[in-house]
C-alpha cells in the first residue's frame, strides 16, 4: 500500500514538473529570440529590415566596420561609458552612505524622511523634466555631459531602500563592537559593514550604471542639437527616427546593439563572484 | 584599571518611559561587579550607558576621573563583551582580536605580541587562522573575550556573555572569567539574569527592578540580609517560602502567627530586636520567609531555635545528592492559599505525596518583610529607634534619662512615643551609653547602645572605640507622636522652590586691552520667586545635556537647597520671619515664601522681611514632573 502511495506522488511530480518546465520554456524563448534575431542580424549582409529569413544568406562583418568607421558611434560610446562610470561611482557612495545612516542612525524626522523618499521616487522622473531643462539651462549645463551625470546622480538617496534592508539584517552588535573597540561611524561602514554588503554593493552598482547606459528621455532632452554629445541610445534613436536612414542602418543598429550590451554582460560576469550570500554566517549567535 | 562612579544616573525614553532610575553607586578599582535582575529591569540599559552606546538622560558617570557623559565610546577606554558575541565574520580569529589595536595605530610587531599573548591566555592560540562560522559557541565566545582584554582597557563590561552557551560549557566559562578578572586585575562590570552567575562571581551585586536599584551589597549579604520581598525571592535557589502573618509583642517574647497554619510561634524579643516597633502590634501584616536549608523535617536535622508545624506534602524533586519535598501548611484561614514550604531534605527518605509530616522551622533565620512595602522590617541598619518618652516641663525624658528640649520646639506635657532616626544621635551629649557592639555596614558603623539597660542604634561615619560613648539628640530631627498626634515634627533637611532655567542678557564690565568697558554678555540661571541666579557652567551645562537646547528653558524644575546652604542675603528670594527656632548649637529662621516654609541657618535673629538666597555651589535641581535629579 505504502509503496503504492509513494509511486503516485513520484508520478505526480512529473507531471507537475513537465507542465512547469514547458511554461518555462516558452516564456524563455519568447524572451530569448528577439535577442538572438538581434545578434543574427547584426552579422548579415543584406540591408535587413526587408529581409524575410531570419538566417541572412550572406555572414559579414561589414556592419561592425561601417558602425565604427562611419557613425559617430564611437564618440556617443564614450560619452555613455564616462557618464555611466561617473554617475556609477557617485551614486554607490552616497546610496551606501544614506542607507547605513537611515538604517544606523536615530534622528527626528527619520522615518518621514524615508516615506518621503519613497513615494517621490514611486513618480516617473521625467514629470520634472521641463523644470530640470530649465534649471540646467539657468546654469548653462546643457548639451554638456556634467549636466547629464548631474540628473542622473541627483536623486541617488532615493535607491536606498533595498541597500537599508539589507543593512538592517547586519546585526547592530557588530558596530558597536567596533565602536568600542576604537572605530569612527565612517570606520565601521568602510571596515565592517561593507565587507559584508558585498552582494548589495554588487547590486546598487549594476544598477547605477544599467540606468544611465540605456537613459533616453532625459539625454535627449538635454543633448538635442548637439550629435557630438549624444549617448548611444540617443544616437541610436536618431537612426530609426528617419524610414530612409532606418532601412539602412537596420544592421549597423543590431551592430551597435550588441556592443552595447558588451560593458554590462562583462560587469556582471565580472561582479557575479561576489554575488554570494551567506557571509554573514558565524559573526554572531545564529 | 579605575574606578567607575554612577551618581543620579537616569534613562528616559523619547516615549516618557524611564528604563533606569536614580542609579548611585560607587565601583572601586579592580572589583567584579555584577548586575543582575529579571529581562527589562535596566540592567542593559544601565552597562550601555557606562559604555557609551546609550546617551545618559541624566545624572553623572565618571570612569576614573573623568567625566564621560559625552564622551564617544572610543574614547571611553572600555571594552565589551556581547551576548551574541558580535565578532566580525569577514576577518579572522586574529584580526578580530587585533582589530581595535590597528585602529589605535600600534606598530605589527607590537600587535603581533598582544594577539598571541590574549590568544594564549584563553587557549584559542590554534584557531587564529579560523574564521568565526568555522567556531563552535564556547570558542567564538572566547574570542570575544580575548578582543576585549588584548587592549588592556580600564574597564570591562561584560553583556551576558554566558546566555548562549550551553549548561555545561556556561560553568566552565564562568570559572574562566572570574580566574580572567583575577589575572587582569581589570575592573569587571558583569551583567546577566541568571542568579547562580551572579553569586559565583561578583564581588558585589546589584540587583535591580523596573528601573530601580533593590539592592547593592556583596553575594553573601544579599543572601543573608536581603533589603526586600524581591531581593529575597530572586536570590538563591530553591526559591525562599512566603507564608503571610502577623507578629505581636508579648513582654519578651514576640508570637508570630501565620496565616496559613494555626500554629503558635513564640520567639524571645532579643531576637527581633531590630524590627520596628509598629509591625509588633499583632495587626500589621507581614511577609515571613524561610529559605529551604532553614526547614527540614522535624524528625531529622535542625536543633537550634526550632519551631514545629504540621504540613501536607504535595510533591517531591529528586536532585540526587539531596531531595526537595513541596509542602503545604495545614490549617490557618489563608484565602490566598498561599502556604506553599520547600523543604530541603537528604535523600533516603520515604515521604510521598499526600504524607502528613512535621516542619522543622529555624525561627531565627526567618525574613521578615511589610506587606505593603514589601521592604524588610528586620534591616540591617535600622532607620529609627522606636522608644517611649515623657514631656514635662520642657524636659523630654526616656530610658531613665532626662534632656532639656531646646526652645526652638514648644510642646506640651504629655506620654508619648518617640521616633528617634538612628542618625539623629550625636556624640557630645550627656547621656551615658554603653556600647554593646559596633558593626560595619558598607562603609557606616552602626553602634548598637544600651542605655540604662535598653537598647539603642546609633550611626557613625567613623569607628568608635571604648566602652562607653556620651551621647545626645539632634531635636531637629526628631518625632514624638502622642494620642495619635504628632507633638514635635522634625525640620525638613532641605528647602524646595520651584524654578525655571533661563536665560537674559546683562551689562558686565569688562576689561579689554587696559579699559574697562560694558559688554553684553548672555547670562544662564535659574528663575525662583521671579529672582534670578546666575547658574555655574557646570550647572548649565548638566542642564542642557539632560533637556536639548529647547527643552531647558521650557521644562519645569525643582531646586533644593540644604538649610545649612540657604543665607540670609541683601538681595534674593524675599521672605517673611515667622520665628527664631533656637535648637542650641544652631539656629534657624523659620520664614515664609509665598506661603511655604522655609527654614534658614543663621546666628542673627532677624525679624520681619528679609531676602533669602540659595548656595549656587551646593543646589539640586530635578525635573520636576518625574522627579529627576539633574544637579
Amino acid at each position: 500500500m505504502a509503496n503504492v502511495k509513494f509511486r503516485s506522488k513520484k508520478r505526480k511530480e512529473r507531471a507537475s514538473n513537465i507542465i512547469v518546465y514547458s511554461i518555462l520554456i516558452l516564456i524563455s524563448a519568447v524572451w530569448l529570440i528577439p535577442f538572438l534575431i538581434l545578434i543574427i542580424q547584426s552579422f548579415s549582409g543584406g540591408s535587413g529590415m526587408a529581409s524575410n529569413t531570419i538566417f541572412p544568406r550572406r555572414w559579414t562583418f561589414n556592419n561592425y566596420v561601417r558602425l565604427f568607421t562611419e557613425t559617430k558611434f564611437l564618440i556617443w560610446y564614450g560619452n555613455t561609458m564616462l557618464v555611466s562610470v561617473v554617475v556609477t561611482i557617485v551614486q554607490t557612495v552616497i546610496v551606501l552612505m544614506t542607507s547605513y545612516a537611515l538604517s544606523r542612525l536615530r534622528f527626528k524626522m527619520r522615518k518621514p524622511l524615508m516615506n518621503i523618499m519613497l513615494i517621490l521616487g514611486m513618480f516617473p522622473g521625467f514629470l520634472s523634466m521641463t523644470a530640470v531643462y530649465f534649471v540646467l539651462k539657468e546654469i548653462n549645463l546643457t548639451q554638456n555631459l556634467f549636466g547629464l551625470i548631474l540628473v542622473y546622480s541627483a536623486s541617488s538617496a532615493m535607491q536606498y531602500y533595498i541597500c537599508k534592508g539589507f543593512f538592517d539584517t547586519i546585526p547592530k552588535s557588530l558596530d558597536e563592537a567596533a565602536r568600542i573597540d576604537g572605530a569612527s561611524r565612517h570606520t565601521v561602514l568602510v571596515k565592517i559593514i561593507l565587507p559584508l554588503a558585498k552582494p548589495i554593493i554588487i547590486y546598487t552598482i549594476l544598477t547605477a550604471f544599467i540606468a544611465p547606459w540605456g537613459e533616453y528621455m532625459f539625454s535627449s532632452f538635454i543633448m538635442l542639437g548637439d550629435s557630438d554629445k549624444y549617448t548611444v541610445a540617443v544616437g541610436m534613436k536618431s537612426w530609426i527616427d528617419n524610414s530612409v536612414l532606418a532601412s539602412d542602418y537596420f544592421t549597423v543598429f543590431c551592430a551597435a546593439a550588441v556592443v552595447v550590451s558588451i560593458p554590462i554582460t562583462a560587469l556582471f560576469i565580472w561582479l557575479q563572484r561576489y554575488y554570494v550570500e551567506g557571509i554573514t554566517g558565524g559573526s554572531v549567535k545564529g | 584599571m579605575a574606578d567607575v562612579s554612577l551618581k543620579h544616573i537616569y534613562k528616559v525614553y523619547s516615549n516618557g518611559t524611564k528604563a533606569v532610575n536614580d542609579f548611585n553607586m560607587e565601583i572601586a578599582d579592580k572589583e567584579f561587579i555584577v548586575f543582575v535582575g529579571p529581562s527589562g529591569c535596566g540592567k542593559s540599559t544601565t552597562l550601555r550607558m557606562i559604555a557609551g552606546l546609550e546617551d545618559i538622560s541624566a545624572g553623572e558617570l565618571k570612569i576614573g576621573d573623568i567625566v564621560v557623559n559625552d564622551m564617544e565610546p572610543k574614547d571611553r577606554d572600555i571594552a565589551m563583551v556581547f551576548q551574541n558575541y558580535a565578532l566580525y565574520p569577514h576577518m579572522t580569529v586574529y584580526e578580530n582580536i587585533a582589530f581595535g589595536l590597528r585602529l589605535r595605530k600600534l606598530s605589527k610587531d607590537e600587535i603581533h605580541n598582544k594577539v598571541i599573548e590574549a590568544a594564549e591566555i584563553l587557549g584559542i592560540t590554534d584557531y587564529l587562522g579560523k574564521k568565526p562560522k568555522e567556531m563552535s559557541g564556547g570558542q567564538r565566545q572566547r574570542v570575544a573575550l580575548g578582543r576585549a582584554i588584548v587592549r588592556e582597557p580600564k574597564v570591562m563590561l561584560l553583556d551576558e556573555p554566558l546566555s548562549n552557551l550551553d549548561a555545561k560549557l556556561r560553568t566552565q566559562m564562568r570559572a574562566e572569567i572570574a580566574k580572567l578578572h583575577k589575572k587582569l586585575g581589570t575592573t569587571f562590570i558583569y551583567v546577566t539574569h541568571d542568579q547562580v552567575e551572579a553569586m559565583t562571581m561578583g564581588t558585589r551585586i546589584v540587583v535591580m527592578k523596573d528601573g530601580y536599584v533593590q539592592q547593592i551589597d556583596t553575594p553573601k549579604n544579599l543572601y543573608n540580609y536581603p533589603a526586600n520581598k524581591f531581593v529575597a525571592g530572586f536570590i538563591g535557589t530553591p526559591q525562599m517560602s512566603f507564608f503571610e502573618g502577623t507578629l505581636k509583642k508579648d513582654g519578651e517574647n514576640v508570637i508570630i502567627k501565620l496565616d496559613c497554619s494555626d500554629a503558635d510561634i513564640k520567639v524571645p524579643y532579643s531576637m527581633l530586636y531590630k524590627a520596628k516597633s509598629s509591625i509588633l502590634d499583632g495587626k500589621a501584616k507581614v511577609y515571613i520567609g524561610f529559605r529551604a536549608e532553614d526547614v527540614s523535617l522535624a524528625e531529622n536535622g535542625l536543633r537550634n531555635n526550632r519551631v514545629v508545624i504540621d504540613a501536607v506534602v504535595s510533591h517531591r524533586e529528586e536532585l540526587g545528592n539531596e531531595t526537595l519535598i513541596y509542602a503545604d501548611l495545614l490549617g490557618g484561614h489563608d484565602e490566598t492559599g498561599n502556604s506553599r514550604i520547600i523543604i530541603k531534605d537528604n535523600c533516603g527518605n520515604e515521604i510521598n505525596a499526600g504524607d502528613n509530616i512535621k516542619v522543622a522551622l529555624d525561627i531565627s533565620k526567618a525574613h521578615l518583610f511589610d506587606k505593603e512595602t514589601e521592604q524588610s522590617v528586620l534591616p540591617r541598619v535600622p532607620e529609627y529607634n522606636y522608644l517611649d518618652c515623657q514631656i514635662n516641663d520642657g524636659k523630654l525624658k526616656f530610658f531613665g534619662t532626662e534632656l532639656e528640649i531646646p526652645s526652638a520646639i514648644n510642646c506640651v506635657n504629655v506620654n508619648g512615643e518617640m521616633l528617634l532616626p538612628s542618625n539623629a544621635l550625636t556624640f557630645n551629649g550627656k547621656i551615658k551609653a554603653e556600647i554593646v557592639s559596633c558593626e560595619e555596614i558598607n562603609g557606616i558603623y552602626l553602634l548598637a547602645l544600651a542605655v540604662n539597660g535598653n537598647r539603642l542604634f546609633a550611626l557613625s561615619h567613623e569607628k568608635i572605640n571604648g566602652k562607653t560613648v556620651n551621647i545626645g539628640i539632634d531635636f531637629k530631627k526628631l518625632t514624638v507622636f502622642a494620642e495619635g498626634k504628632k507633638v514635635i515634627s522634625p525640620i525638613p533637611e532641605v528647602n524646595s522652590f520651584d524654578c525655571s532655567f533661563i536665560k537674559r542678557k546683562t551689562l558686565r564690565k569688562i576689561e579689554q586691552n587696559g579699559k574697562v568697558i560694558n559688554k553684553k554678555v548672555i547670562e544662564f540661571g535659574f528663575l525662583t520667586e521671579n529672582v534670578f541666579f546666575r547658574a555655574s557652567d557646570d550647572a548649565s551645562q548638566k542642564i542642557f545635556s539632560a533637556f536639548g537646547l529647547k527643552k531647558a528653558f521650557s521644562s519645569q524644575l525643582k531646586m533644593e537647597c540644604g538649610i545649612f546652604d540657604t543665607v540670609v542675603s541683601e538681595a534674593g528670594i524675599p521672605a517673611k520671619v515667622e520665628s527664631i527656632l533656637d535648637y542650641g548649637e544652631s539656629k534657624f529662621l523659620k520664614c515664609t515664601v509665598n506661603n511655604s516654609t522655609v527654614y534658614v541657618k543663621t546666628d542673627i535673629e532677624y525679624a520681619g522681611d528679609i531676602f533669602i538666597a540659595p548656595d549656587m555651589e551646593k543646589i539640586g535641581i530635578f525635573e520636576k514632573e518625574k522627579e529627576i535629579k539633574i544637579i
